[in-house]
């Protein structure tokens, strides 16, 4: 069967359901495809998000959806030292709810439904073609073989998204800056404080930190993102040792394992062009420090939508016309992400040694006194090379 | 290609590849040979080693 639409929107994550939502809120036909027999599971995710990025982008917190509040975050240096921060004192980024992303993903699905979109599941697009006025997405659809015809496709298919490649964008995730991810959600932890999310740096995750998320007073998710140009062990096997090493986890079991690959490379360049817009993990929306993604994902489907609707008011689909968006998200994420970059950077440069010297002076100081800017005085006292690499970024 | 069955269809094989060889369904991968160049980096990509090239 052949089906024409004003948007396509392939993938329904956070990215793609909102991407759907506002653009039929404004006015536009929209097709939301996913593979998925369900949308939201598997998860890929440990499910940290910041409350205010929510609420900013207008979804109202849900107790269904909200498995846990978090009020800080404990890092934890190669020889167990913690450092503690409260979220009253410093502004975490993607922090203040643990979310159940299964149930979650399904409501923002809801309310692009509600907006007006229409929704395939189990679909899966097999091929993109491009005609005069727009785009050919041909998908099996449960077993039937489908044509959507489009005018824009929105891409939200997850890293290294196929649909903008085939549409002829450079939106691979380079192998350097992909984190290898895989995560037990477990029960049966015993957590010194299981109101903050839990860090751990060094070698236990070369290239990235390994986690612990609480879900409740004795679940969290556990999880490693190690980036695999700087180990030769895979991330399951850094993992099973975490568990089996780390008291609070030693005694707990596992009910689901997810795996994943993080995008921590930055925003793709290409992440328009004539027809297609790319949104989501599929065009870097990561936070290249943290490798949380959830915000701003929600924040580049919005304007995805919003940009993508008002060309359909305009009757131009073209790059050209698309380029607000480029314009969006250089501007209010993208900007941001380069400072976390080089963030990272530093961070990738300690050693164990130069860790624990940082966390050792940081738990000197009054928990309460932290703010962004102490930290960094307090980082190029402990290590004169943080001036360099992150000179007066924050 | 060779694919353990405890794949668990993330996609991070796919995500890297620089060929687009690698088509991640929901419950199957399948690998393009043709287009595939055996350059290794969707093996050292998967969190719980379910690749390999022989």
């Amino acid at each position: 069967m052949d089906y024409t639409t004003d948007i396509l929107v392939v993938g329904a994550g956070p990215s793609g359901s909102l991407a759907a939502r506002e653009a039929a809120k404004n006015g536009a036909d929209v097709i939301l495809i996913d593979l998925k027999s369900e949308i939201g599971s598997p998860k890929r995710c440990a499910e940290g998000v910041s409350k205010q990025g929510l609420i900013d982008l207008g979804i109202q917190p849900d107790k269904r959806w909200i498995a846990r509040k978090s009020n800080g975050v404990r890092l934890v240096s190669p020889d167990q030292t913690s450092v503690w921060l409260s979220e009253d004192t410093i502004e975490l980024p993607e922090s203040g709810f643990v979310l159940e992303r299964k149930v979650f993903d399904k409501h923002m699905a809801m309310d692009a439904a509600r907006a007006g979109a229409k929704i395939m599941i189990k679909t899966r697009a097999t091929s993109l073609e491009r005609v005069d006025d727009g785009i050919v997405v041909t998908a099996n659809k449960m077993g039937e073989e489908i044509k959507i015809h489009a005018h824009i496709v929105i891409a939200a298919d997850g890293p290294g998204s196929r649909i903008g490649r085939w549409a002829g964008l450079d939106c691979n995730t380079k192998f350097n800056n992909m984190e290898s991810c895989v995560q037990y959600e477990m029960a049966g932890l015993e957590m010194e404080n299981n109101n903050v999310i839990q860090l751990y740096f060094g070698t236990v995750a070369p290239g990235g930190y390994t986690w612990i998320f609480p879900k409740g007073e004795d679940i969290a998710n556990v999880g490693i993102g190690v980036l695999k140009t700087h180990t030769d062990k895979t991330a399951i096997e850094l993992l099973d040792e975490f568990i089996k090493n780390c008291p609070e986890t030693q005694h707990a079991q596992p009910v689901e394992i997810n795996v994943g690959g993080d995008p921590v490379g930055g925003l793709i360049e290409e992440r328009y062009g004539d027809n297609i817009l790319v949104v989501g993990d599929a065009a870097g929306f990561v936070n290249p420090l943290t490798g949380g993604g959830i915000n701003t994902a929600l924040e580049s489907g919005v304007y995805a939508g919003i940009v993508a609707a008002q060309a359909i008011t305009d009757g131009d689909y073209s790059k050209k016309n698309l380029k607000e968006y480029y314009n969006l998200t250089k501007e209010n994420i993208g900007k941001n992400y380069d400072k976390y970059k080089k963030a990272k950077e530093y961070l990738l440069s300690l050693n164990d040694d130069e860790l624990n010297d940082i966390a050792h002076e940081f738990v000197k100081v009054d928990i309460d006194e932290i703010s962004p800017k102490t930290l960094v005085k307090l980082l190029i006292k402990v290590s004169p090379k943080a001036l360099l690499k992150l000179g007066k970024l924050f | 290609m060779i694919i353990q069955e405890y794949c668990m269809y993330c996609g991070a094989c796919a995500g890297v590849c620089v060929a687009d060889a690698i088509d991640v369904q929901e419950l199957k991968i399948v690998v393009d040979d043709e287009k595939c160049t055996k350059c290794g980096l969707c093996v050292k990509a998967c969190p719980v080693a379910a690749l390999s090239l022989e």
